[in-house]
């Protein structure tokens, strides 16, 4: 009682205005009573006056007035807002209700919360990230120009192709140019790599961002006679140097694959989305001695740079997009020999378009699940509504025959769904905070937008619609009882009879639920059936006590011959520690670089004869030094390992995978076979086409996919035309336990050498594959709400429909039928509706299929396994979900349900 | 009862108009003074339901048609005393001519006989 008074001061306080009304509405109120007690004191007087005794005189003039309290009724009914005063009411009547019923309050509201809370916090990371704008200054005329490869991947342009495209553009205003490298950092505290892109002195105008501190890099700094500047991002500059000022001005040493330059710190950066990648650094083209170079210059196939453009104001993307198209077509043209079967399609594209581009199908299929999640929710209130109605019919029926009128049942309908879309909403936003933390991490994944996701308001907003739409929902939903009232009394006295519309109603809710239930599903069952593969797909080779750590290549001050000697008196000293079974070293990371550097080049076998119109072989590329293999655990199947006489000078030597050797020696022993690489990209490597002798097989050893394929690979020696880079130890104990001592050793030979993200390959791998986990988590989550949802629905149609039919249970009992008939009539029901469900949810889901397959061709449609599991997972759970009504049903006293009549 | 439900309608919608009415003609009056008035001149129209005339009263007052202040009555009770405002003249003026339109078209209405039509 004392709750629902406070809800109303609540409500008060709430509509200030309101309460304004109702002060003045006592104010007139008074007035009003002071009037009529005037009246009939005029009047008795006059009536006295006229000769009656005052008693009777008092009655007459009572009359004469008519009635008082139908008076101040209809007064206050046009005065005030009445409908608001009873609806106050009602939720006070609603709240009382709801607090008798406290399973189906809980459940009720529970599910709404989910509900709302699920689709307002997918709802606000798909603001965040999708459609927020950039901050870049008019971030609508921003373009990025790309191109795409057959297999869908982004690749970036050459130096003579960007040349080519800004030939006589009349609706670009500029274009701006950036190449994404990593630079080896000395002189910024401990010597480290960062993510680094040079641009040349257009490109902060062309993206429109500005400088929180000093200045940004600007035409000035282009040209090969410019001094080194460097910008450094906001996230770098606040959480590596802690926002520290004074760096502006400091110079820094940053050394790149040829070479190391100065560059003085000029500025930072206003907090932006960084794009194509989270650049920590910003410098200008004269730090990157390779960017000067006649391969980059000149290579027209040498692509490392990413090309922003900004529209002129009065013309538009079409206009830009064909302009650009016929130069690039017209580069093409010109240049046949490098274009012929390249497979390269040009794009251009709005910057915020092409940031979204992967983020946009997640996030709205995401959004389609919480979208089915918030049906499922409402569906489900409204079924035990619905339900709860049905059973109040009686009362209903009684109220409409005392004078209620249907606007004034709806109305306390309307208030039992206000008080639980209200709680649900507030329980909503609490669950809802916590998700979108999830979600954001989840959604890092596709857009860089997302790291800085912050709640707001918004989310409230949305919440408070979502509430909305399920209030109306749940007091129109269900019908009013009849409004010949002569037959509500009829059923008021017999009890709870369900009419067959209201019941027809229940089960198409279950339907709906379970179908959509049954799509999250099946699409959960498919994403974890992925993890499951990935989880149990274990490469063949000990990865728990290999630790892996990045160390970079420095090129400062060194030449080709001290870095490998360098990196060969690492591994020398780091295998005499103690503790330390196998030292090697390589090029790559298995999967954590492999992704980013996985090269595929053209080679051909000497004396194999060439096919006509056939393309030379592709194999995969991998510079490994002495003990690699044994340093993974893998065993070789013929010749030898490399030697630390297999050097530059010597005579050059490779080991190939047996993939290879199976493909293009079957039947044949490889070894002492040579092979050539043929690819064009060589001529921007320090490699050479000659012959390379085969001296070894080994087995698979995929390092790029989570699941091992067979590749066909060829392994260098990194002393030979090679590099390395990344070191790995093979740990007689805790891996990481070696960490300290190790550094140390390494800094003892060069304190300038970043030793970085060691990390054993067991735990690279759980790294890489988070993402699918998170899926599988996100995913699952969903559809296990939505089966909890939706399992409560069926288990509250099912439990109504046999509260309804006890009657009629008991006669058949009393006719003979056994319990167990009952049972399975009940148990079967259940079924059919959760059978039904399935179907139209399998149809349901081919539909969609084939509407998302003309946006998309992204989908994977999942297998059979998932969809016959989450059928299999529903039927199970809709039967065990009748079990209980159905024991209810079977346990029906006939004698007790008879007599209820 | 329904009788008199459809009385005291029409009387809701005029009522209003016989109060400005008054009001014009006679001058300041307090509701039971008004109540007696228009009973006296509309007959009997009045004599059942004289509470009704208050809500319509305070509604005036809310709308600015007229407006109170308290003085005392014939035997020197204190009363509330009404009086039109110019607004509420205004009001009653274009009232008055609504009406008049209306109720000769409706009377011209009962006046016709089917041998009255082409």
């Amino acid at each position: 009682m004392s709750l629902a008074r406070n809800i109303r001061r609540f409500f008060h306080r709430l509509f200030n205005s309101g309460s304004r009304t109702i002060d003045a509405h006592t104010d007139r109120e008074s007035r009003l009573r002071e009037e009529i007690a005037d009246h009939v004191a005029l009047q008795t007087a006059d009536n006295i006056r006229a000769g009656l005794d005052p008693i009777e005189a008092r009655r007459q003039a009572m009359l004469k007035f008519g009635g008082v309290e139908s008076m101040k009724e209809d007064y206050r009914d046009e005065r005030t807002f009445p409908w608001f005063e009873h609806l106050l009411h009602d939720i006070r009547f609603a709240l009382r209700m709801l607090y008798k019923n406290p399973g189906f309050t809980v459940v009720a509201v529970v599910t709404l919360a989910l509900g709302i809370g699920a689709n307002a916090a997918i709802f606000s990371v798909v603001r965040g990230v999708l459609l927020r704008p950039l901050v870049n200054r008019d971030e609508a005329r921003l373009l990025f120009v790309g191109q795409i490869a057959a297999d869908s991947s982004d690749v970036t342009f050459s130096v003579p192709e960007i040349e080519d495209l800004s030939a006589n553009l009349k609706t670009i205003q500029a274009i701006g140019t950036l190449s994404a490298l990593d630079f080896t950092v000395t002189g910024l505290g401990e010597a480290r790599t960062l993510t680094a892109g040079v641009v040349d002195g257009t490109y902060f105008d062309v993206i429109g961002l500005k400088p929180v501190l000093g200045r940004l890099i600007g035409p000035a700094d282009d040209g090969p006679k410019a001094q080194g500047v460097a910008v450094l991002t906001y996230k770098f500059w606040t959480n590596t140097l802690h926002s520290d000022p004074s760096v502006i001005g400091k110079v820094i040493r940053l050394g790149s694959f040829e070479g190391a330059r100065s560059a003085t710190i000029i500025g930072v950066l206003q907090p932006s989305v960084p794009y194509p990648v989270e650049t920590e650094l910003i410098a200008n083209i004269v730090t990157s001695p390779h960017h000067l170079s006649a391969t980059m210059v000149t290579g027209r196939l040498h692509r490392m740079t990413d090309v922003f453009a900004r529209l002129k104001p009065d013309s538009t993307l079409e206009a830009a997009r064909a302009e650009l198209t016929a130069n690039y077509q017209a580069m093409r043209t010109a240049h046949p020999e490098d274009y012929k079967d390249s497979g390269l399609h040009f794009t251009v594209t709005r910057m915020h378009d092409q940031i979204n581009s992967r983020a946009n199908t997640v996030l709205w299929v995401l959004l389609a699940a919480s979208g089915l999640l918030f049906l499922i929710a409402c569906s489900n209130v409204a079924n035990l509504f619905l339900a709860r109605t049905v059973r109040r019919e009686p009362e209903l029926a009684l109220r409409s025959a005392l004078g209620a009128t249907n606007a004034a049942l709806r109305r306390s309908l309307l208030a039992e769904a206000i008080v639980l879309c209200g709680a649900g909403l507030l329980a909503g936003v609490v669950i809802a905070a916590p998700m979108v933390g999830v979600l954001s991490r989840y959604a890092s994944r596709f857009s860089v937008r997302a790291a800085d996701l912050t709640l707001d308001s918004s989310m409230l907003w949305i919440g408070v619609a979502l509430a909305f739409i399920a209030t109306i929902f749940l007091a129109f939903i269900p019908r009013l009882p009849n409004t010949d009232k002569s037959h509500a009394f009829a059923v008021s006295s017999s009890g709870t009879r369900v009419t067959l519309g209201s019941r027809r109603r229940l089960r198409i809710f279950a339907v709906t639920q379970i179908a959509a239930c049954f799509l999250l599903l099946a699409g959960a069952g498919a994403l974890l059936r992925t993890l499951f593969v990935l989880e149990t797909a274990q490469p063949p080779y000990a990865t728990a006590r290999v630790l892996a750590i990045n160390l970079p290549v420095m090129t400062d001050g060194r030449s080709p011959e001290q870095i490998t000697t360098f990196y060969r008196d690492v591994r020398r000293r780091v295998a005499s520690l103690p503790g330390v079974e196998k030292v090697s070293a390589a090029m790559i990371v298995p999967w954590r670089d492999s992704l980013a550097l996985d090269l595929h080049m053209q080679f051909a076998i000497d004396g194999a004869p060439k096919e006509d119109g056939k393309e030379d072989p592709r194999a995969r590329f991998r510079t490994i030094s002495p003990d690699f293999f044994s340093t993974m655990g893998i065993p070789f199947l013929e010749g030898r390992d490399f030697n630390d006489n297999d050097r530059t000078g010597s005579e050059r030597v490779v080991i190939i995978s047996e993939a290879l050797a199976k493909q293009l020696f079957p039947g044949q022993d490889p070894l002492n076979h040579k092979l050539h690489w043929t690819d064009p990209l060589l001529q921007f490597s320090h490699m050479s086409p000659e012959p390379r002798r085969i001296v070894g097989v080994v087995p698979e050893f995929d390092d790029t996919g989570l699941i091992p394929e067979p590749t066909m690979t060829i392994y260098q020696p990194s002393d030979q035309d090679g590099f390395s880079g990344r070191l790995f130890v093979r740990a007689q104990g805790d891996p990481y336990a070696l960490m300290p001592v190790l550094t140390r050793e390494i800094h003892n030979m060069s304190d300038n050498q970043p030793v970085e993200r060691a990390s054993t390959l067991d735990d690279v791998r759980a790294e890489v594959m988070a993402p699918d986990r998170l899926n599988a988590i996100v995913f699952g989550g969903f559809a296990s709400l939505a089966l909890l949802i939706s399992i409560v629905g069926v288990a509250g149609v099912l439990a109504f429909s046999v509260s309804g039919r006890l009657h009629e249970f008991g006669i058949r009992l009393a006719l003979g039928a056994s319990p167990r008939n009952i049972l399975s009539g009940v148990l079967s029901e259940g079924f059919v509706i959760a059978l039904i469900g399935v179907t139209v949810g399998t149809a349901a889901g081919f539909a969609l299929v084939r509407v998302i397959a003309k946006y998309t061709q992204e989908l994977q449609i999942p297998g059979a396994t998932p969809l016959v599991v989450s059928a299999a997972v529903i039927l199970a759970a809709a039967l065990i979900a009748s079990a209980i009504p159905a024991i209810r049903a079977a346990r029906v006293d006939a004698a007790r349900a008879l007599r209820s009549e | 009862m329904s009788p008199t439900n459809k009385k005291t309608d029409v009387l809701q919608g005029t009522l209003a108009l016989m109060v400005l009415k008054t009001l014009d003609v006679l001058g300041p009056l307090h509701g039971y003074g008004l109540a007696r008035r228009i009973e006296q001149i509309s007959g009997d129209l009045l004599a059942v339901n004289q509470g009704t005339l208050y809500p319509v009263l305070l509604k005036l007052e809310q709308e600015g048609a007229i407006e109170s202040e308290w003085g005392a009555s014939d035997n020197n009770r204190r009363a509330r005393f009404y009086s039109l405002t110019k607004t509420g003249r205004k009001a009653l003026q274009s009232e008055t001519q609504d009406w008049q339109q209306t109720a000769a078209i409706i009377s011209r209405f009962f006046e016709i006989k089917s041998e009255d039509l082409p």
